[in-house]
Formats: structure tokens, sequence, C-alpha cells
């Protein structure tokens, strides 16, 4: 019978093809907007770890101002000074640890066909990458001994080592930066996580560094930070009063990989907010926090409000051009009353003219889907073309492929519950007497 | 007008007026509030800077090493760049309004406050920072080529005179002459305190849409001058200013001269101002184009909802159009029954559809930085707009239907 | 009152050219209740439909009450029609979302009556076909009979000078058919004419004249007014002068 009903639904829509066409696009616009809008409502606010994110955690410390709070809400920074991370690797009561922050230097390649660029990287332990698991095409990350030597050792990028290598091994080879020589001893794969979530402060939606190199390097060679940098009380003047202010610079990430650890952990800071207290620091009221991945992403609002707003709008898009669907099928149906009248007197039943029509209007829902996924494509494209720095997010993945086919059958199945309903209560006889 | 008939009809098959009703309700929410949402990025986009916007550019330059000596690039760069025919002028610099990246400090009135007054915009100009910029000196003076000073890495002192723009002067000290008052951008009460020398007409943040302090909705106004060249590691930066059309060929110019003058540095971020102002706003562009594609379609689906609906309400009501012909009915008459007939149920829509364009502006408020709730004069303006889009919508049936011969009452079929 | 002289009318589709009516003459004078029979086809509905100003006719001429329709726009040949006819069809035609009040209302809306006007004229004719009760009412609340009763108290309403009534008992049982005759020979009585165009002979017997046409043409035309019959009883007595049964 489901065989019948198909042919029948397309005998039956071929019969009118200006109100097919315009139902089926109806939907297909409709949809198109919405699966655009809540893909990239849906990649943004995406777990970017499933695997870890319960593990990883981001470690807020309130060292700010006694007299008013970081911002307006009245949260605590969302960068540690130097000081505290410090002492926070120092103690190493976590699984793993990693303090970092945002570094850019000039690469002098060694190729003179390759002119000198700016390349953006990330000061940062060694513990960052089993933390994080940036796949590594040659070689791995240096060790703890590198970091405690302030090791000149690099990790690489796939596109820098395109760039300065043509993509070949290039461990052990030799980098030229900011006049120092740096030895690789890593080079990543391909990796684009969705949101940059280890570092939301300095760009979310930013690609991923160009090159990662030891933090303890980099504070010896000075190098300053390339994201904020904010500071409640001045600090001296010179490089080490930078390191023994109250500036927040840095960001601290934690692997605890039990519950017991989380409860462990946050007594730990705890314990130490107090001990500074002692020696006169964290003069506000005991304000610290363990935000595991998601609850972080939620706590920085990554998701922008505009994103927010088109969900919505899309979705009322939607919901008119369902009602404007239900019309339509409501005006086909009845004029279809005959033939229903006339297929009941030769032995249908209700049920059966009730599926028969639901089918039809759940085959203007695929083809709407159809239609409507292939024009969530372009929808994103233009997205892509308005926001170019959308590249990762603005993208469907099977889920919402998925999404967007059950959307649709189930939008225009709800569009025809009114109409087949309606249409299936002809009494027979009276179709039949008078045209 | 048979408006009773009418209306009583309607109510008796409900569900024509339910449908397009509600889709005009939905439109008119959705379309009025899209509407006021382009018009206020429009007027945040179209706040000036301040500057001279169409003539200027950035460009800078990181040098390698620490050796790389900042103070004499300064030097050796500005001469290189003033000295260049089509340019007017050039001021070493930090950053330009729109840039989304610069410094802000608090402002205090004195030393010992416990809290900043406000908070301000640093700019690190030299004297022909004002020229450079094109900005517009309204009290005071400029700085003199004595008070410049440069700033080592990592040193906190700063300069005893500066400038601010007239909005901060009239937050500072209000209805008072800003001119040689005293203020504290240092935030350290033992450092002393910096003296205004100089109000300019106005210069904006780089961040003009997220600066709010305390709620103070003037905060991108409040901008302060500080002469002092300030290099970031061994990054130096300038702004450079050309004659009149002549910026596009001196932008290609500059980085040649600069790159070829020093090889031990990278020159880079050659950006127009025009440019910059481009991508600060390129999110409000995007909300812009994708509301006006939304509006768009939403107005031709619901047209073509009415052109459907009614061209089959016309089919279904054929004899008894024949028969009002029948009984006496021009068909002009039979195409104001119709028009009044769409009239009707768009009035009944646009009521509804009042009620829900207040309930999606509250909602809007809760999802937007700036709340703001909707003027009433967007409701009017819609409304007229929707009666007559529902009106050019059903002419074509209504039209068809004061076709139908009158003879149709006594065919049979 | 009503005069047809060598009416002619043509449909003209691609490729065949139908003669509906050819070399048609009638001629109704005021108060006459004059019945039109004929078998299917034979161009009744046409001449229905022209005389009620319904339809354009191709060629001819045709007068009604002294006004000449030939050549008439069609929004002057709608305000004629409104002003001096009222028509009655087979199956009642009123219209199903309005009230009984509403629907005979409707041809005085365009009459361009006023409210205390048209509601005066509305309860007089709906008293008049004793229907005033149901004002309210709506067509599908009531039966075949009163339905058809409404259409006439709708016919009436704008005081028409002539009555043209399609099969006005088609639809109904033997019962309300004899109602509404009488209603209809009622009517006439007090001065309005009457066209009915019927194929049942029985009802044709009830008219003062009869006129029968075939293919277009009528053949058996009846200029004297004959004495209405008493009724169905006298079932032979009529048959031989009318002509033809159906």
């Amino acid at each position: 019978m489901f065989a019948y009903y198909i042919e029948l639904g397309l005998r039956s829509l071929k019969r009118n093809p200006v109100l097919t066409a315009l139902m089926v696009l109806g939907i297909a616009l409709g949809i198109a907007a919405s699966m655009t809008s809540l893909t990239l409502f849906h990649m943004m606010g995406s777990d970017p770890i499933p695997s870890k994110s319960t593990k990883l955690h981001y470690v807020q410390l309130d060292t700010w101002d006694p007299n008013q709070p970081f911002d307006e809400e009245g949260n605590a920074p969302d960068q540690v000074t130097y000081r505290d991370a410090q002492a926070l690797m120092e103690a190493g009561k976590a699984d793993r640890q990693a303090a970092m922050y945002k570094v850019s230097y000039p690469i002098q390649p060694e190729n003179p066909e390759v002119k000198p660029f700016l390349a953006l990287g990330r000061a940062t332990y060694s513990d960052f990458f089993p933390m994080f698991e940036p796949p590594f095409r040659y070689g791995g990350a240096w060790d703890h001994g590198q970091d405690s030597q302030h090791g000149r050792v690099v990790v690489l990028s796939k596109a820098t080592n395109e760039k300065l290598f043509g993509g070949a091994d290039s461990v052990g080879k030799r980098v030229r930066m900011n006049d120092v020589d740096y030895t690789v001893v890593g080079v990543l794969d391909e990796w684009r996580p969705r949101v940059k979530f280890y570092d939301l402060t300095n760009g979310s939606l930013n690609d991923p560094e160009e090159f990662y190199m030891p933090y303890t390097t980099a504070i010896e060679l000075k190098a300053n930070a390339s994201g904020n940098n904010q500071c409640w009380k001045p600090s001296a003047s010179g490089w080490d009063a930078y390191l023994a202010s109250e500036c927040v610079w840095q960001q601290f990430w934690v692997e605890l990989d039990s519950p017991a650890k989380l409860a462990e952990y946050r007594a730990f800071l705890d314990n130490y907010a107090n001990e500074q207290k002692k020696l006169g620091r964290f003069q506000r009221p005991l304000n610290n926090h363990l935000y595991d991945v998601r609850e972080w992403l939620e706590n920085q609002k990554v998701v922008p409000k505009d994103v927010q707003i088109q969900v919505g709008l899309s979705f009322a898009f939607l919901l008119v051009c369902l009602i404007n669907t239900v019309g339509l099928l409501l005006a086909k149906f009845t004029r279809k009353s005959g033939e229903i009248g006339l297929r009941r007197a030769l032995g249908a039943s209700k049920p059966q003219l009730f599926a028969q029509h639901l089918i039809e209007a759940g085959m203007v829902g695929v083809t709407g889907g159809v239609l409507g996924l292939v024009l969530t494509f372009g929808g994103l494209a233009m997205t892509r073309m308005l926001y170019d720095y959308y590249g990762n997010v603005a993208r469907l993945d099977f889920s919402m492929v998925a999404t967007t086919i059950l959307l649709s059958i189930f939008a225009a199945v709800l569009a025809g519950v009114y109409p087949t309903w309606r249409a299936c209560q002809v009494a027979p006889a009276a179709q039949l007497k008078t045209q | 007008m048979e408006i009773r008939p009418i209306l009583s009809a309607l109510m008796r098959s409900k569900v024509a007026l339910i449908l397009i009703g509600l889709q005009i309700a939905l439109t008119l929410a959705i379309v009025c509030n899209a509407l006021f949402i382009i018009r206020q990025r429009m007027d945040t986009m179209g706040r000036p800077s301040g500057m001279d916007e169409a003539n200027t550019f950035t460009v800078a330059s990181f040098g390698f090493g620490d050796s790389f000596n900042t103070k004499n690039a300064f030097t050796e760069d500005l001469a290189l760049l003033r000295g260049l025919p089509g340019v007017k002028d050039v001021s070493p610099m930090n950053t330009v309004p729109m840039s989304q990246s610069g410094w802000s400090e608090g402002v205090s009135l004195k030393a010992d406050q416990k809290t900043a007054t406000t908070s301000t915009a640093i700019y690190f100009v030299d004297e022909h920072g004002l020229d450079a910029y094109g900005l517009r000196l309204v009290a005071g003076r400029n700085f003199k080529p004595e008070e410049i000073t440069v700033r080592d890495a990592r040193s906190s002192d700063w300069p005893p005179v500066l400038m601010v723009t007239r909005a901060l002067a009239e937050k500072l000290f209000p209805g008072e002459d800003a001119v040689g008052k005293q203020i504290n951008i240092s935030g350290d009460p033992s450092k002393p305190m910096q003296t205004i020398i100089g109000v300019i007409d106005a210069l904006q943040v780089p961040w003009p849409e997220s600066f709010i302090v305390n709620g103070d909705h003037n905060a991108p106004s409040y901008s302060t001058l500080v002469p002092q060249m300030t290099p970031y590691g061994t990054r130096t930066a300038y702004l450079v200013r050309t004659e009149p059309g002549r910026r596009d060929e001196l932008m290609k110019t500059v980085e040649q001269k600069l790159t070829d003058s020093n090889h031990s540095r990278i020159v880079r971020n050659i950006k127009s101002i025009e440019a910059i102002r481009a991508e600060c706003y390129r999110e409000d562009r995007a909300m812009m184009i994708i509301l006006l594609t939304v509006i768009v379609c939403l107005l031709t689906i619901t047209a073509l909802g009415i052109v459907g609906m009614a061209s089959f309400w016309v089919t279904q009501r054929t004899k008894q159009i024949g028969t009002r012909r029948a009984l006496g009915a021009t068909r002009g008459a039979i195409l104001r029954y119709f028009l009044t007939e769409n009239f009707l149920i768009t009035s009944g829509g646009l009521a509804l559809g009042a009620l829900l364009t207040y309930g999606l502006s509250f909602w809007l408020m809760a999802h937007q930085q700036e709340a703001k709730l909707l003027p009433w004069h967007y409701v009017p303006v819609g409304f007229v707009s929707l009666w007559a889009l529902g009106q050019l919508a059903v002419l074509g049936p209504a039209t068809r239907a004061s076709r139908v011969p009158p003879a149709v009452a006594t065919r049979s079929v | 009152m009503l005069k047809m002289s060598h009416l002619s009318k043509v449909y003209r589709t691609h490729m065949v050219e139908t003669h509906a009516l050819r070399d048609f003459s009638i001629h109704v004078r005021d108060g006459e209740f004059v019945a039109v029979t004929g078998p299917s086809g034979s161009g009744k509905t046409t001449f229905l439909n022209i005389a009620g100003l319904l339809e354009d006719f191709t060629g001819g001429e045709f007068w009604l009450d002294g006004v000449d329709v030939r050549g008439m726009g069609d929004d002057a040949r709608s305000r004629l029609r409104n002003e001096k006819i009222g028509f009655i069809f087979q199956s009642f035609n009123l219209i199903p979302d309005l009230n009984i009040f509403d629907n005979v209302d409707v041809p005085l809306r365009y009459r361009g009556f006023g409210g205390a006007e048209r509601r005066k004229r509305i309860e007089e004719s709906l008293t008049r076909v004793g229907l005033a009760s149901r004002m309210k009412h709506y067509p599908s609340e009531l039966s075949g009979g009163q339905q058809q009763r409404v259409a006439i108290a709708r016919a009436l309403a704008g005081s028409p000078r002539l009555l043209m009534a399609d099969e006005p008992t088609g639809n109904l049982d033997s019962l309300m058919a004899r109602g509404v005759m009488e209603l209809l020979e009622d009517i006439n009585r007090q001065g309005t004419t009457i066209i009915m165009v019927t194929h049942d002979p029985e009802l044709a017997a009830r008219a003062q004249r009869n006129v029968h046409i075939i293919d277009g043409q009528v053949t058996d035309f009846d200029e004297e007014p004959k004495l209405r019959k008493p009724g169905f009883e006298n079932r032979d007595s009529r048959l031989g002068k009318e002509g033809v049964l159906a």
C-alpha cells in the first residue's frame, strides 16, 4: 500500500505543478534559514573535545582590585598573573597542568625565496600536548626537561611546515625566530578545533597557532603577550617588575582525571588563595573557579548574541512558511474532495485515506528538505563570505544534515495533519451527488 | 460597503482567517523588528571616528631580535616617510579607532581615588599626531616637539601633558574649560598627575561597540592623546596621511621604501582606515544583509501564500460569485468584495501582529547589547505596508473572480 | 414586458460553432405566467440566461420592459438585472456562510438601499414566504423547500417586475414542490410577470401559457393566454392541445 500511496502522491503533485512548487519552495526556504543559523549555533556552542571536555579545567582566580570587580557583572578576571601561573605549575597538584599565553615572532626563513613573516604562536608547557591532543605528523612535543632548561625548541603547525620546509619531515631542522635559532621537535597534522577553546580571551574563532614554544623560554626571552593584558594596579618599570605585578595575561589549564581529584584541586586553590591573602594579595572575597570546557565556553558566551537572534528569527520565519504550507495543502486537499468521496464510496477507510494524504504531505516535506539542504549549503557559504572568520563553524556535519531532513519531513507532516483530517471528514454521499 | 456580512461569513469558516491572519501577524512582528535592528546597526556603523578616514592608512614594522633599535627605527622611518611626495603627515602611533586593539587606562580626578572616575583609550602620538589623524583642536594647544618622550619597554612613566577629546573633558569637568586641569591616568597615587593642554573635537576609541564604562554609553568617545613614542617589543607603527586621491598608490610605495631601508625587520599591517572600518563593522553589516534577505523572503512567501489561498477560494466560490452577479452585482462590486475581505483578514492579522511585534521586541532586548524597545512609529508603517501587500497579492485572484460570468449561476456544473 | 425578435446565440470555440438559439422570437406580456419547456440541450437554459441578462446574444433584438438591451455594457446589464429581475434557481444558490437575513440582503445591497429600507424589505419578503421566524438561521439548517422559499424571498425583496425561475422545484419532493408552485401562482396573481423554465409538463400546466423549444427554436408558440387549470387533478384534459410530453 505504501508504494501505491507514493504513486498516488506523485500523480497528485504533478497535477498542479505551480502549487506543488510553491509548497516545496516555502518549506525549503524556511528549512534553509533555520538550519543555517542552527548550524552556526550548534557548532559554536558544541563540545570541541568531547573525549576530554569533562577532564580539562580552566583556572580562574580573583586577584582583582578590592575597590571594584573585574567587570560589570562582578566576575573574576578571565586570565591569571605570571606569579600565580608559576606557583600553580610548581605545586603540580593536578594530573597535568599547563600555563600558556599568545606570542608573536617574526620568522626568518633560511630559504631566501620565502620572505620573513610574522607568526602567531603559543608559549606553553609540554603538558599542553597530551592535554589537548593536537595530532602530530612528525616527531612529538618537547619534554619536561626542556621545559625546565628553557630549551630552544619549537613545534610547527602543518601550514608553517609547508611554508618553511615544503611539508617535509623537518624534525631536527633549524628555525630562526626573532634572531634566535630553534630546533624543530615536532610538526602537527591538520588541527582545526571548531572553537579555539583553550584561549577564548584572544579570539575564539581564530585559526590555531603557527608554532608552539616552551613557556619558560619565552619568559626568559622576555616575549610580550600578543593577547590581552589587563592590570588594576600599574606595574613598576622593567620586565621583572612586570612578572611580579598583578597584571593578568596568561591562561592556566589543568587536567583532573577523577571527581575526587577535582574536589582536591578546588580545595588546593582555595588554600593557595588564603595563603596569598596573608601576603596582602587576593584582596577581594574568595572567588576561585574551576570550569570544565563546556562550562567555560558558556561562561565566556562564545555564541555571539547576533547568532542567537538569527536562530530565533529564522525559526519564526520557518513557522510562517509552515502556516503557508498548511494553507496551500488545505486548498489542494479540499479541491480533491470529490475524489476522496469517490474513494470512500469504493471502500477506502478513513485511516487509509488519512495515511495516503499524510504521505503526500510527507513527500512535499522530503522534496522541500532536500532542496532546503542544498540551500543551506548556499546559506552557509554566504555566511562564510559575510563573516570570514566563521570558516571552522559554518560547515554542515552529518548530524546537521540528518536534522535538516528530519526537520523538513516533520514540518511537512505537521503542516499536513490538519488539511488531511479536514479532507477525510468528507461524507462520501455529499461529494458524489453534486460538483 | 458590506463589511458586516463579509465579516460574519469569515467567522463561519475561520480557517482562512487564522491561516492568513497568523502569517500576517508573524510577518509584521519579524519585519518591524528586523528593520529596527537594521536601523540601529546603520546608526552604529555611521558614527564618525573623528579621523580623516579617506586619506589615512597604518603601517607597522617588526624588528628581528632584541638588538633591533626601536628608537632609531622611529627616527629614521618618520624622516623617510615624511619626506615622500604626496604624504601630508606621518605620526608614530599604537593604534587607530575601530581597530579592536589598543590601550585603555582608568582616569581619576584625584591621585588617591579608590576607583577611577571613568576610562579612556590611549593614543600615543608625537606633535604630528593632530595632523596625521586629521583631528580638530578646539581648545588649548598641540604638543611641542620637546614634550615628546620615548617609553622604554615595560617602563611605566607617563609624560606630564596630554590632550583629551571634548566628550571626555565634558565628563570629567562638566561645563568648565578643561585646559590646564589635572588628571591621573597612571593609576599610581605616588606618581605626578598629568595636565590637559589641549582639547580635540572627537576621536573614537578602538572598540566603539564594546567600550561601555559603568553603563556610560558615551565612553566610545573618551580618548586621550599622549605625547610619547611607545614601541611594543620590536614593533613600531605609524599612521600616514596622504594628499587626497594618493592613498592607494602611496600604500605600495611606503611598504617598498620601508622594507628597502632596513632589512632586519618585517613590514606589514598596511591597512587603510576605510578597510579597518569595514572589518570592525563586518558583523553588523552581515547582520543587516541577513535580515534584509529574511525580510524579502518573508514578504514574498506571505504574498504568494495570499495569492495561492485567494485563488483557491475564488475557485471554491465560483457558484456563489455567479449568483451574486445574477442578483445584480457588477464586476466592480465583486472585485471590491474580495479586496474588502482581504482587508478585513489582514486587519485581523495586524491586530494580533502588533502584540507579537512587541513580544518579539522584548525578547530581542534580552539578547542585544543596547537594549531598546521598538519605537512606536514602526507599527503603523508596517500596517500600511502589509495592507498594501495584501491588496496587491489578492488583486489577481479578485480580478479573476470579477470575470466569472453571471451565467455560471444557472449552469449546473 | 419581454420581447425577443429573431434572436440568435452562437457559442464559438476553436473548432466548433454551436447555435444554441436560432431565429428565436418570443413575446411575454405584463403579468403573464409563462412556462418554457423543452428537452435537455434544447436551449432553455440559454434562453433563460439571455432573458435574465446573464449572457449576451449574437444577433437579433431584445427589449426588456421597454428598454433595448442590445449593446448594453456589463455594468448596465447588472444594474437592470438588479432592479427589474428576480431569480430563482434549481439548486437554490443560497450562500452557505450567510444567514437567511443576510442572504436575502445581498441584492438589496447592490441596489444601494439604506439600512432601514433593506431591513423593511427583508422582513416583508420573508414574512410573505412564511419564514420570518428563521431570519438568523443558516441555509444548512433548513429543508429544501424552505431554502427555495428563502430564494424566492430574495428574488422578491427588490420588488422586481419579472421573476425568472429555473426548474424551481427540480430538487424538491412533491409536497414541497406543490407549496412552491402555490407561492409562485400567488405572486403572479399579485401582478409579477413570471417566466419559468421546466422540463416537467405537470408544472408547465399550471402556467398560463407554454412555450416549447427544440434545438434552439420555438416550435410551439401559444399566443393565446390559456385559462389556468385548477390543479393536478385534471391530468387527461391537458394532453393534446399543448404539445409534446417532455
